[in-house]
């Protein structure tokens, strides 16, 4: 079971009670929710909001990727997972990222998030624009997409 | 030929639309591209070096959504997404 999507915040919010009930299942006895919100700090400076940008379709196949790499690489074949990133301009405290994981097992369930937020991290194509309380936005500098096909 | 450059993050600060359309040779690769954006950037923004090191630390993106290494060869009307430094969550 696999569920990704890019949420646009000027068409809905990010909701943890769709990745509840897209990984509840008897199937499995462990799921861990992790959620990504935007903090009012950074380098010293006060934040007041993020813009997101993403290459949508390249994060979804980015995010196809590295659900099948957990088969082979974690070996972990029973699972449900539910990706959701958000683009779009939000505001303190909002989410913008939902990765949910269900497994038959809580060391699966760990391994598996873990693995899904690093892998986003070095390579899901998507970028953000802090907005600071001096009027100020920068792009914060990233590092170099990391691609394992050509 | 004609190719469009699809901005993204930092690089669309280069523009204030959402892509940049680039003339190019024939057989042009993404090093070309690369070479065409720093003089882009050189007539535009007086060769501004942050973002001329945006375009050198970049990837490119092919239409078909596969990141494509510097010797691909563009063809004519394709559209090519710049991809800087990522860094979501």
């Amino acid at each position: 079971m696999f569920h990704t999507k890019i949420v646009n915040s000027k068409d809905s919010k990010l909701l943890i009670t769709e990745a509840e009930n897209f990984i509840s299942s008897s199937d499995f006895g462990a799921s861990i929710i992790f959620t990504g919100t935007v903090r009012n700090q950074n380098n010293n400076q006060t934040v007041i909001g993020i813009t997101y940008d993403s290459h949508d379709e390249l994060v979804i196949k980015s995010f196809e990727e590295i659900y099948n790499d957990a088969d082979h690489k974690l070996n972990i074949k029973d699972k449900s997972v539910f990706i959701e990133h958000a683009k779009g301009y939000l505001e303190l405290g909002e989410i913008s990222i939902i990765i949910a994981v269900a497994c038959k097992h809580r060391d699966e369930a760990y391994v598996l998030s873990r693995y899904i937020i690093e892998e986003i991290k070095k390579r899901s194509p998507i970028w953000k624009k802090e907005h600071y309380a001096n009027n100020e936005s920068a792009w914060l500098k990233g590092n170099p997409i990391v691609h394992e096909k050509n | 030929m004609k190719i469009k450059i699809e901005l993204y993050g930092a690089s669309r600060d280069f523009s204030s639309q959402n892509s940049l359309d680039l003339n190019l040779d024939n057989n042009s690769t993404i090093k070309d591209i690369r070479n065409e954006l720093i003089n882009y950037l050189d007539k535009k923004f007086s060769g501004n070096e942050s973002y001329k090191k945006i375009v050198n630390s970049s990837a490119f993106c092919s239409e078909n959504n596969n990141i494509v290494s510097d010797n691909y060869k563009i063809k004519n009307n394709e559209k090519i997404a710049i991809i800087p430094p990522i860094g979501g969550g």
